[in-house]
């Protein structure tokens, strides 16, 4: 019975001593050399108003240069209650998860730690999460042992209810901001009714600068057709359409096109060379109005309506189209 | 004179060129503006190297046209006298005067081909341009007249050693100059070299109808070539525009590329030249069986009538011929009729 009660006194005070010991030998370690750990950890955004029962997910990534190597045993344990000077602080590990990645020269860890918060206060209240201490061994040197701290994250509670007259102003945590409205839907359309403004405005510069509407449209022999348009049916008319269709084909090619070069502006603008024939016909015409009366041109009597057609198939094949049929009425 | 006359002298010329053409191959627009400048009763400089067949395109036409054929080289001796007469001790021992090239014609003196005219000195120049602009000259207590006589100078553009450019105002005096380049079809090139008929220039030359014109009814019929084919308002005002665009062609938009154009023009075609080239164009406009003149007429005649008029800043003088054809295409380009 004496034996039994001395092993059970052994045990407990084993059991209670152990933790200590682990703790104890952590402090005892030596940090490690600058340069062999790097840490990089992604923190959870929201730091404030955690309450019982709330899971803090955070990530930590090290990456342990060799020759050393994380001693996996180290590795905090879960369902290990926190404590402050000997004191539960309200926050368990509730779950890790590990994995690595080896590599020749260093090994990566991404150590995932999910603490459960287990208090409720009756003010908000600061609560550090860790610190963390991990052991690394130099595996070329046994004796080798040193710790690497992984740093405190400061989260704070909150109450579930309120008691009393409260004066919120006094207790606004610096770290929340005013929550806001959600404007991703707004956000959405200001980005759709910019790209349509850009648009818009792309289309005005164009029109504005081509004074057309469509690519091929607006050009020389369609400002032409519709000044033709408006010209009297009668011998001043006929010799404005004549000179302003004159001056069309001239912009067209660059250059004054006269009888003597109209090959040459036919291979250029082969689009042109459809009309060959009635382009001929019209410097037959133009040649009789202004230069030769008695010349003859094979137009035939109909005139302006004659020359609204060519111009309007010259517009045809302007815009790169076959020219139309002709038609006995414009 | 009646439009079937205006037929019949056309059909002359026609034929003319046409004979002449048979003689000289593969030179159908200087033949072309030759015939013009026949009918325009203007003069022509022709420029060109030697042995291209200058000579014998004018004996050609000569034989055509009927009247006197005289000829003189330019040196650098020689003196106006040289053209008028010269003299020599006979063969009875005394001194003796005989009628020079100018004079040997007399009035029948239809075609007189001065050769490389700028190796000639400024002296003789001033004598053949009085010839040039009044079909007259005084010697021996006498005024001579060569009412129907064309004169066609030659000019070696290329070699400028012993020779005595051409003043502008010169230069006025000639209707036309007209190119004459070796062609470029081998099949013609061919023709001249191996083609034994080419050998003999005074057999291939008689093998040309004479008299296919009338030497001395070509001032009458010039005239009525004027005052037949009609110019438009509309011509007259491209001519215009094309005269100042000779004087200022950067109002025109005309560039020439690597001159700068506020300096290059320092006189655009005169008056004169202006008129022999509305000359010239009726008579092309008649050639083609035209009743009045196109802008084509004027474009067919349009480098040959003016290039040599114009005035260039020394710098450009080098460059002329490539820049006055440069700048008259750009100009042809630029203006509009209507």
């Amino acid at each position: 019975m004496k034996n039994i009660l001395q092993s059970l006194i052994l045990t407990l005070s084993f059991s209670l001593v152990a933790p200590y010991c682990l703790a104890i030998d952590s402090q005892t370690l030596p940090d490690v050399k600058p340069g062999i750990v790097s840490m990089t950890t992604k923190d959870p955004d929201k730091r404030v108003g955690y309450s019982m029962g709330d899971i803090v997910e955070r990530e930590v990534v090290l990456t342990i240069q060799a020759p050393y190597k994380l001693i996996e045993t180290s590795l905090p344990i879960v369902g290990y209650e926190k404590r402050y000077r000997g004191k539960l602080i309200g926050v368990n590990l509730q779950a890790i998860e590990h994995t690595k990645q080896a590599q020749k020269d260093y090994t990566t860890h991404k150590i995932k730690l999910s603490y459960q918060i287990f208090v409720s206060t009756v003010v908000a209240k600061n609560i550090a999460l860790g610190p963390e201490y991990i052991h690394l061994i130099n595996t070329q040197n046994k004796k080798d042992i040193v710790k690497y701290r992984i740093p405190i994250l400061n989260v704070s509670t909150s109450p579930l209810a309120i008691f009393g007259q409260v004066k919120v102003e006094n207790n606004m945590s610096p770290f929340l901001p005013p929550p806001l409205l959600s404007a991703e839907k707004e956000y959405r359309w200001l980005k759709v009714a910019s790209g349509i403004f850009v648009l818009s405005l792309l289309a005005l510069i164009y029109i504005l600068g081509q004074r057309a509407w469509l690519p091929r449209m607006g050009g020389r022999f369609a400002t032409t057709f519709s000044a033709i348009k408006k010209l009297p049916d009668n011998d001043d008319g006929i010799k404005q359409a004549i000179s302003k269709s004159h001056l069309a084909f001239n912009q067209t090619a660059g250059f004054a096109i006269f009888n003597d070069n109209l090959n040459d502006f036919l291979r250029q603008h082969p689009n042109f060379m459809p009309l060959k024939t009635e382009i001929e016909q019209f410097f037959g015409l133009s040649r009789q109005v202004y230069f030769e009366p008695g010349a003859t041109h094979g137009v035939g009597n109909a005139t302006m309506p004659w020359l609204l057609n060519f111009v309007r198939r010259c517009r045809d094949c302007e815009r790169g189209l076959l020219p139309s049929p002709l038609k006995a009425k414009v | 004179m009646s439009d079937s006359q205006l037929v019949d002298w056309r059909n002359h010329a026609l034929n003319l060129e046409s004979e002449v053409n048979k003689v000289v191959v593969g030179q159908h627009t200087p033949i072309r503006l030759i015939t013009t400048s026949i009918f325009a009763r203007g003069h022509v400089l022709l420029e060109g190297d030697v042995g291209v067949g200058k000579t014998t395109l004018l004996r050609a036409f000569t034989r055509g046209i009927g009247g006197g054929y005289q000829r003189i080289e330019g040196t650098i001796d020689l003196m106006p006298n040289d053209l008028v007469y010269h003299t020599y001790l006979g063969e009875d021992g005394k001194p003796h005067v005989s009628p020079g090239p100018l004079l040997m014609s007399g009035e029948n003196l239809s075609v007189f081909f001065f050769n490389e005219i700028n190796r000639a000195r400024p002296q003789v120049h001033s004598l053949l341009l009085r010839v040039m602009a009044e079909r007259s000259l005084s010697a021996f207590n006498a005024e001579h007249y060569f009412p129907h006589m064309i004169v066609f100078a030659d000019r070696n553009q290329v070699e400028k050693e012993e020779t005595f450019e051409i003043p502008s105002a010169a230069r006025d005096r000639f209707m036309m100059e007209i190119p004459i380049v070796v062609p470029n079809d081998d099949d013609i090139m061919q023709a001249l070299v191996f083609d034994t008929k080419f050998h003999n220039v005074d057999a291939l030359v008689e093998t040309v109808k004479p008299d296919i014109l009338q030497f001395d009814e070509l001032n009458a019929f010039s005239s009525i070539i004027q005052n037949n084919i009609e110019a438009s308002d509309t011509l007259k005002k491209y001519a215009l525009n094309l005269w100042k665009a000779t004087k200022n062609p950067l109002d025109y938009g005309v560039k020439v590329s690597g001159v700068d154009m506020n300096r290059l023009v320092l006189a655009g075609a005169s008056p004169r030249g202006m008129s022999m080239m509305l000359r010239a164009a009726r008579v092309n406009a008649w050639l083609n069986g035209r009743a009045a003149v196109l802008p084509d007429d004027i474009h067919a005649v349009f480098h040959s009538t003016v290039a040599h008029r114009l005035v260039f800043s020394p710098v450009y003088e080098m460059r002329r011929t490539e820049i006055a054809r440069e700048m008259l295409t750009g100009i042809i380009n630029a203006v509009a009729a209507p």
